[in-house]
């Protein structure tokens, strides 16, 4: 099977999660108006609209490298579409900060199959790094999983253990993909730990939809 | 007299306290047993009470001559949506 098929299809899977946990975020915030909320739906909504728009563009470009020869026009609008997916990925990020500090401010006052790989789909996700766009990526998402790792120490809930959980996964996908100009094959493996930190994400909000009075 | 919570306690989880007091007592009760498991003094909780009933989350009743507070179903589909955002939210580690 084509890897470059199962690396959109993933990605597609992870936007759709990110449409599903900004819906619930705005659904929370329409009902009781904290912003904090607004920050979370902001963020996982940009952060849905970046990965849809790199499922697009990547099919997009995959067909077009196909049929075409690439063209230094061809590649500079691949630079420029790798450039707006992870603009928005940083956005995101730091919102999900800004929720984070804004929640720890308000605390404070109150109290305190791989063998089959197609050789084609790596260049075209290779030509969407940015590596020091990467490194703040990382940073963000270093002190997001901290802070979700410590409200799990907190909570000691499973709802909160799966966000800290979708947040490592994903903070592991971006060091993966920092690493794959060494080893191609990790943006592979970065994919999937990135969609599997959505799938906790999902898991948690299965599990909050149970919740009854 | 019991104090109330010196910590910040939103709007919402105001009206929650109440909804809650009132869901523990069968689905209605009366304005004494509210104050004191809502945490309010009595003016607040008439406050309250009277935006909970314009908003129709609860409903008055007269039942012999005492005034009993009765939860209706959309305070009860409130309740029940409040404690998934509630849940949702502290799983970020936002308290509401």
């Amino acid at each position: 099977m084509d890897l470059r098929l199962i690396m959109i299809l993933m990605e597609f899977v992870s936007s759709f999660i990110s449409f599903l946990i900004g819906y619930y975020a705005i659904k929370g915030y329409k009902a009781i108006s904290i912003k904090e909320l607004l920050f979370l739906y902001l963020g996982f909504i940009i952060l849905g609209v970046g990965t849809l728009m790199r499922v697009i563009s990547a099919t997009y470009f995959a067909v077009i490298i196909e049929i075409f020869e690439p063209q230094s026009g061809l590649r500079s609008l691949l630079n420029l579409a790798g450039l707006i997916y992870t603009l928005t990925q940083l956005i995101a990020y730091s919102l999900f900060t800004t929720t984070y500090i804004l929640q720890a401010k308000a605390l404070g006052e109150r109290s305190v199959e791989v063998s089959v790989i197609s050789a084609a789909a790596f260049p075209i996700y290779a030509l969407f790094f940015n590596p020091s766009l990467e490194l703040i990526a990382i940073i963000m998402l270093g002190f997001i999983a901290v802070h979700s790792f410590i409200n799990w120490l907190l909570k000691k809930s499973s709802e909160s253990a799966l966000v800290f959980l979708g947040f490592g996964f994903m903070l592991l996908s971006h060091l993966l993909f920092l690493f794959m100009i060494k080893e191609p094959m990790l943006l592979f493996f970065g994919q999937v730990t990135q969609l599997a930190g959505f799938l906790c994400l999902l898991a948690m909000l299965a599990k909050v939809s149970k919740a009854h009075a | 007299m019991p104090r109330e919570h010196k910590e910040y306690r939103s709007k919402a989880r105001i009206y929650v306290d109440i909804l809650t007091s009132i869901m523990k007592k069968g689905g209605k009760s009366r304005p004494t047993r509210i104050l004191y498991g809502a945490n309010l003094s009595h003016d607040r909780l008439m406050k309250h009470l009277g935006q909970l009933i314009e908003l129709g989350l609860v409903e008055e009743e007269k039942q012999d001559e005492a005034i009993i507070y009765k939860l209706t179903d959309k305070g009860r589909k409130f309740l029940i949506e409040f404690i998934k955002i509630e849940k949702f939210a502290e799983a970020f580690g936002i308290t509401i």
